[in-house]
């Protein structure tokens, strides 16, 4: 007799549960969105948020496990679950008023599930093709969403130029996976460090490296593969645009560690020698950040500026690959963490201003500070966040990263770069706090914000605060989170 | 005095000032009961800070305190919430809590945006305490930049017609030179930890670079010193000073020249000497010449300036120059007037600025040119500046007197039996240049013939707060001059590792 063992079934999908989660909620969206646009936001809310209570529950249980041998869960896996889950609440709740789309379109909340469950999957997957399978989902939801703005020609536009930049990546980093295939015969990441580790320097094994940087470059707005990032953050609706600033560049950035900080470099970090590939990184980190905090400075549209300035932020985190220790890699995911709060944070205001009317020029931003005195202060906080200003979470993550760079003094130079970046950074944004705070504006009408941003904005806002008074917990989670990455 | 043992000084005077700025920022904008919540608070704060003086001096270690919090404990890092005040501390904040009530009382006629004026003031308050209290490198950092917001605020606000570009070229130029600052504070807890959790403690970290070989020690105090010199300011990295004082509001220049340049002046004394003393010796003649170089140049430049104000903030650069000048001799009896001077300075400029705004205000500039015979016009104004004047050219028997002479004094000493005995001139000059460009400045604005060039029908004297604010500081000056030991008293107990 055939029978159903719900305990070992329960057993089996548990790595996976938050996953399914979303994916259930995914295929009951566009049967609410019908009805209200609203409850379908407010219902995708819950349903990340009780993602949320499962993940946080399973990893505080300590749990590990694998699903089909291809996904497991972990310490790293659930951290990036949790801020995707994030990434996804923010998002929703900032949809709620709709204004940028047509109403009563259930799918987009779908394709936001989706494309996060395909996030969630990249993080927790342990082979190449699963690897590849999450990468896909989440990029393809994400053009789609991309042209949500359906009466728009920017948006259109912006969807087909990262559809065809997306393609050509995808393209790319499958060309390389089929040489690292080809090179070790196997697609089980543990098997591969096995393989690279004796592997020799050749011709494919350095067509393999360069294609997977330039796939996963344009991924994660890379200088030189950053060009379509601007036009499309500004194209795109913007809780789209604030789901890729924060949410698509983690999961580039997680795919990237995945396959150089533990294919390419594993044996490296244990003998202590430094790879060819770490002073391609350090290079490439320093040329981002300052390619994207010197144009940002010229930028007059907010939402420009801050997709520039997301370029600088990737130059950042790029520094985790060349230092390559526990600390920056604890100090990479903390400042991950704190760029979903800062960025995010700075979206919704941007959006919650759209949504009112008020356009996305620096000088549209005058005399803010009368219009919507607490919409301006919590915007201040998130753009000093971003500057790397005391004690915001922003310090914290800048001070924890650039500090691990130090160590061992390779890298002094590059912590030299970052600084004076930050500095350049600085000038940018206090534009717009200078246009909210100092400039007269020619209004002074009070300005009515609609109460799911006040909520989202609020999150960030405590979030940035607490975080940067507090960062105790939360380094510690990242620590748990880069060990289980780099000793699995 | 067991009744004062249990009260958590050190929390207070941060805790009290904070609230302060909370209140005053949510009392309404267009009523004037934000003065009174920053007077109030204010207030409070000087008591609270002499009560504790008067702990600290009646304690059985006089003038040393220290508390400590762990605040985030990871097996990374490791930061406390680490409070330390000794004599130098104490005198900076009793210094800072001064201006702050003086300031609030000056600038009560301020009826722009009121509440935010004075819970900028009030939050510069929180930092500046915090700067001088802290004992954890990233604590000290953190207060360090919050400091910046008020004071960029004060002066894109409240300021001058080129209020904008001077207030983020301020900005900018003290945020980069704290970032290199940054840089080393890295470095110094990289090489403390040794593999193990980052520690920021001043303790710790002076503890573990103890055996650190000359060469690192020299360049991790050039750098800590290039933060530290941008913030005095010491020539070459004074150009933002004449910019930001002549375009901030009064309070704000009183602050910025009182207190914030102190800052740096004492983060010299307690990082740089005291974690590196043989690269304070690798630096010495090198601070002796920026000092020289700043202390004339500073006078020199005054001697050119038209605006007022102007001329004030370039004797700041002189002045400030003579405290590296007393570091610079890494002798207990320099560095004790350095310190010295660096209270005085603060009493002394807080005055001149305050001059500065009221002609300003007044007589509708500061253009020493189109000046002249105030005198006969505002007589209690007169005798403020005048009293200002002379106090900073260092005439015996004021504060600023005993603060040069000792430093120079010190200078001396150190020369002494060198060939180098004569750049004992340089120091002497710049008093030369000093007298000359205050009591010229003086006879062109305030004596001679009435001025013709701007009309004084509507010019009035002194307002009551703004002559109760001046008195106030007038007659610490005179005090202090007359007893400077009340000072040295509490500066004689300051221990600094690289000071023989």
């Amino acid at each position: 007799m055939v029978s159903f063992d719900i305990t070992a079934f329960i057993d089996y999908v548990k790595p996976i549960a938050p996953h399914l989660i979303l994916i259930v909620a995914a295929l009951l969206a566009p049967a609410i969105g019908s009805r209200s646009e609203k409850m379908t936001a407010v219902f995708m809310t819950l349903a990340a948020l009780s993602a949320i209570g499962v993940t946080a529950y399973m990893m505080y249980d300590g749990y590990t496990g694998t699903f089909a041998g291809m996904y497991s869960f972990n310490d790293f896996a659930g951290l990036m679950a949790l801020l995707f889950l994030t990434v996804l609440s923010i998002t929703s709740l900032m949809s709620v008023p709709g204004t940028e789309r047509r109403r009563r379109n259930g799918e987009y909340f779908s394709l936001l599930a989706i494309a996060t469950v395909g996030m969630m999957l990249v993080c927790s997957a342990d082979e190449l093709i699963s690897l590849f399978i999450g990468i896909e989902l989440a990029s393809i939801m994400s053009f789609a969403l991309v042209a949500m703005k359906k009466n728009d020609p920017r948006s259109s536009e912006a969807a087909v130029k990262y559809l065809i930049t997306g393609g050509l990546s995808t393209a790319l980093f499958i060309y390389g996976m089929s040489l690292i295939y080809g090179l070790t015969g196997t697609l089980n990441i543990s098997g591969i460090i096995d393989h690279l580790a004796a592997a020799d320097v050749t011709w494919s094994y350095m067509i393999a490296t360069v294609t997977l940087l330039a796939g996963f470059g344009f991924k994660i707005g890379m200088v030189p593969f950053h060009a379509w990032v601007p036009d499309v953050y500004d194209g795109a609706p913007t809780p789209v645009t604030t789901f890729l600033a924060i949410g698509s560049k983690k999961m580039g950035f997680v795919v990237f560690f995945k396959i150089f900080l533990m294919l390419f470099m594993a044996s490296h970090l244990i003998t202590g020698t430094t790879h060819q590939l770490q002073w391609v990184f350090a290079i490439l980190a320093a040329i981002t950040m300052t390619v994207g905090n010197i144009v940002a400075v010229s930028q007059t549209s907010v939402k420009r500026m801050l997709a520039y300035s997301s370029i600088a932020q990737a130059g950042y985190i790029l520094i985790v690959l060349p230092v390559a220790t526990d600390y920056a890699m604890m100090g990479g995911l903390f400042y991950m963490i704190a760029h979903v709060f800062m960025k995010g944070g700075a979206f919704v205001v941007v959006a919650a201003l759209a949504a009112r009317g008020v356009g996305e020029n620096i000088s549209d931003y005058r005399g803010l500070s009368k219009r919507a005195p607490l919409l301006a202060f919590a915007m201040l906080l998130f753009l000093f966040s971003l500057a790397g200003i005391p004690p915001l979470v922003g310090f914290d993550a800048k001070f924890i990263l650039f500090s691990s760079a130090l160590e061992g003094g390779t890298w002094t130079w590059l912590v030299a770069v970052a600084v004076i970046n930050s500095a350049i950074s600085l000038y940018y944004y206090a534009k717009v706090v200078k246009a909210m705070y100092v400039d007269k504006g020619t209004t002074k009408d009070r300005l009515k914000i609609h109460f799911s941003f006040k909520v989202a904005v609020a999150v960030c806002a405590v979030a940035v605060v607490v975080i940067g008074v507090f960062p105790g917990p939360i380094i510690d989670l990242c620590g748990l989170g880069a060990d289980a990455f780099l000793h699995p | 005095m067991d009744l004062f043992n249990d009260i958590p000084f050190m929390v207070l005077l941060l805790l009290v000032p904070l609230m302060g700025a909370v209140f005053a920022a949510f009392t309404h904008r267009n009523r004037n009961n934000a003065k009174w919540v920053a007077i109030i608070f204010s207030a409070v704060t000087l008591a609270l800070t002499m009560v504790y003086a008067y702990v600290m001096a009646t304690a059985t270690v006089p003038y040393l305190d220290a508390d400590s919090w762990t605040w985030i404990d990871t097996d990374y890092i490791v930061i406390s919430f680490s409070l330390y005040v000794d004599g130098m501390s104490l005198l900076m904040m009793a210094l800072t809590a001064l201006l702050v009530l003086v300031v609030s009382i000056f600038s009560s006629s301020e009826s722009n945006s009121a509440n935010t004026f004075f819970a900028l003031i009030l939050a510069m308050e929180v930092g500046l305490m915090g700067v001088y209290m802290a004992h954890d490198y990233f604590l000290f950092y953190i207060f360090w930049e919050v400091t910046l917001i008020p004071m960029y605020f004060l002066i894109s606000g409240w300021g001058g017609p080129r209020r904008h570009y001077a207030a983020i070229k301020f900005f900018i130029y003290t945020h980069v030179a704290s970032l290199v600052m940054l840089i080393a504070i890295f470095a110094m807890a990289t090489e403390a930890a040794a593999g193990g959790p980052l520690n920021f403690g001043f303790d710790e970290v002076k503890l573990a670079l103890a055996g650190m070989d000359t060469f690192m020690q020299a360049a991790l105090f050039g750098m800590l010193f290039l933060g530290f010199a941008a913030k005095m300011p010491l020539v070459p990295f004074h150009t933002w000073l004449p910019d930001a004082h002549v375009e901030a509001p009064t309070a704000g220049s009183v602050l910025l020249a009182g207190v914030m340049l102190k800052m740096g002046s004492y983060g010299i004394i307690r990082v740089c000497l005291d974690v590196f003393p043989e690269g304070a010796k690798a630096w010495q003649s090198a601070m002796i010449v920026i000092a020289l170089v700043a202390i004339i140049y500073g006078a020199y430049a005054c001697i050119a300036q038209n605006d007022l104000k102007k001329m004030v903030a370039f004797s700041s650069i002189s002045h400030m120059g003579m405290v590296l000048l007393g570091i610079a001799t890494l002798s207990s009896i320099g560095v004790s007037f350095a310190i010295f001077q660096m209270f005085a300075h603060g009493l002394i400029t807080a005055v001149l600025f305050m001059v500065c705004g009221l002609v300003g205000h007044n007589a509708g500039t500061r253009e020493i040119s189109l000046l002249g015979g105030l005198a006969g016009k505002m007589p209690i104004f007169a005798a403020f500046m005048m009293f200002g004047f002379l106090a900073s050219l260092g005439l015996p028997g004021l504060v600023g007197f005993v603060a040069e002479f000792g430093i120079i004094y010190s200078f001396f000493e150190y020369l002494q039996g060198t060939e180098y005995l004569w750049a004992v001139m340089f120091a002497l000059a710049s008093l030369l240049l000093t007298a000359g460009y205050y009591l010229w400045a003086m006879q062109r604005s305030i004596f001679g013939r009435e001025t013709d060039k701007i009309d004084l029908s509507h010019v009035h004297d002194v307002s009551k707060p703004e002559g109760i604010s001046m008195g106030i500081v007038c007659a610490l000056i005179a005090l202090f001059g007359l007893m400077p030991g009340i000072v040295m008293k509490v500066i004689e107990t300051v221990q600094i590792a690289g000071v023989v």
